[in-house]
């Protein structure tokens, strides 16, 4: 009996990347394609883990959610893996130790923003030793909002990577991705420091030690709002 | 549990009979800051407290505009872990403590993080840098004055 493919609910990469040939055990596609899903789905993770998100990131390798399953293997050194995981506050004292990890990483290499205060700092972000979110210091790829994120949104985070290692690979410039908006990053009860709550001058002044640091990183703008960083596609090539 | 039991005070006090108040405090004695290098070698040597478990120094600023600060010390004995010996130093603004590394090398550590954080300068440490914040910092932050939102080099 002939199984109708089309409407197939499972669609596996490799199956968008093989020609098949009825009757033969052989398949042909281009290595260039070849290597591109190899790659999307060979992300090692070095994990830049400082506080409490480490741990629900740990129980986002064990076996409930398993994000080896994505062949995301963790590796606790800089030289072997492809994507950095913040997971936690950054200190001022940290940042450039984390620097100093990152340029060690091998390129291509991607960075994930775990947690609220890997993206902004949170509510330690008015502390003087905590810096204002890792994209001051690193350029910051995807962003996985939460406090912690559990484990099922870092499997979405590792997917959302996935998608831009792939444009990436075809030759193509992903968006970039901007901040989650606070609102929709964190628990409502909880009184949090946001970007619309602070004097923007603070904000800016914040930013540019941050800038004065000599970190680099992705030297975002108070004046920027959420709206205009969502979506569309960057001139800037990642 | 107080900060001193009522064996470990009479032996104090039979030690430094004029130096020490009559009554021990419940959260532990005063001590004359000449004599505690002196004291902490009574209860090492003699009664057997040989575990420097912490110091923690606070900063107490007064209405004049001066600063005070107090530096307590605690110890504990291995053969009966339940029993702690602590005491308090008052100190004022020039903000000076002899160290007690020379008896406890676990004073250390201990007495560079409240030098780094409250700014209380040990005598006599060989190593007191900084311990939690960068080496280039300027202030210490757990002093009342350090307001969290006042800017502070090098960070803001």
């Amino acid at each position: 009996m002939a199984v109708d493919e089309s409407g197939r609910p499972y669609a596996h990469p490799l199956y968008d990347t093989l020609d098949h040939f009825p009757g033969l055990s052989l398949a042909t596609t281009s290595l260039d394609r070849l290597l591109s899903w190899s790659a999307t789905n060979s992300l090692w993770i070095f994990p830049m883990a400082t506080s409490c998100c480490a741990i629900e990131f740990m129980t986002s390798a064990a076996n409930r959610v398993d994000i080896d399953q994505m062949g995301a293997v963790i590796r606790p050194t800089p030289r072997h893996c492809d994507v950095m995981v913040v997971a936690g506050t950054i200190t001022v004292k940290m940042a450039p130790r984390v620097k100093k990890l990152w340029e060690q990483m091998p390129e291509p290499k991607w960075c994930i923003a775990m947690g609220s205060c890997a993206i902004s700092g949170d509510f330690y972000r008015d502390i003087y030793s905590v810096i204002p979110g890792i994209d001051t210091v690193v350029p910051v790829d995807v962003y996985i909002p939460g406090c912690p994120p559990n484990a099922d949104q870092v499997l979405v985070g590792l997917k959302r990577l996935q998608e831009k290692v792939e444009l990436h690979r075809r030759g193509l410039v992903p968006a970039r991705d901007g901040r989650p908006e606070h609102d929709k990053m964190i628990d409502p009860a909880i009184g949090r420091v946001t970007d619309a709550d602070r004097d923007a001058s603070t904000t800016e002044q914040q930013l540019a030690a941050s800038r004065d640091l000599g970190l680099g990183g992705n030297s975002r703008r108070a004046s920027d709002t959420p709206s205009s960083r969502q979506g569309g596609v960057d001139e800037e090539a990642t | 549990m107080a900060a001193l039991d009522a064996d470990t005070w009479a032996a104090l006090r039979g030690a430094f009979p004029s130096a020490l108040p009559i009554d021990a405090d419940p959260s532990g004695p005063v001590v004359p800051v000449d004599l505690h290098v002196a004291v902490a070698r009574f209860l090492k040597e003699s009664l057997g407290f040989t575990m420097y478990v912490t110091v923690v120094a606070s900063h107490w600023p007064q209405a004049d505009g001066s600063d005070r600060f107090e530096v307590a010390t605690v110890l504990r004995r291995p053969s009966n872990p339940s029993v702690t010996a602590a005491w308090r130093l008052q100190i004022g603004p020039e903000a000076e403590v002899p160290t007690l590394f020379p008896l406890f090398a676990g004073a250390d550590w201990q007495e560079r993080e409240q030098f780094d954080l409250v700014g209380v300068r040990f005598t006599g440490h060989p190593d007191l840098r900084r311990l939690m914040m960068p080496e280039d910092w300027e202030g210490h932050p757990l002093r009342k004055s350090y307001a969290i939102d006042t800017p502070h080099p090098p960070w803001r």
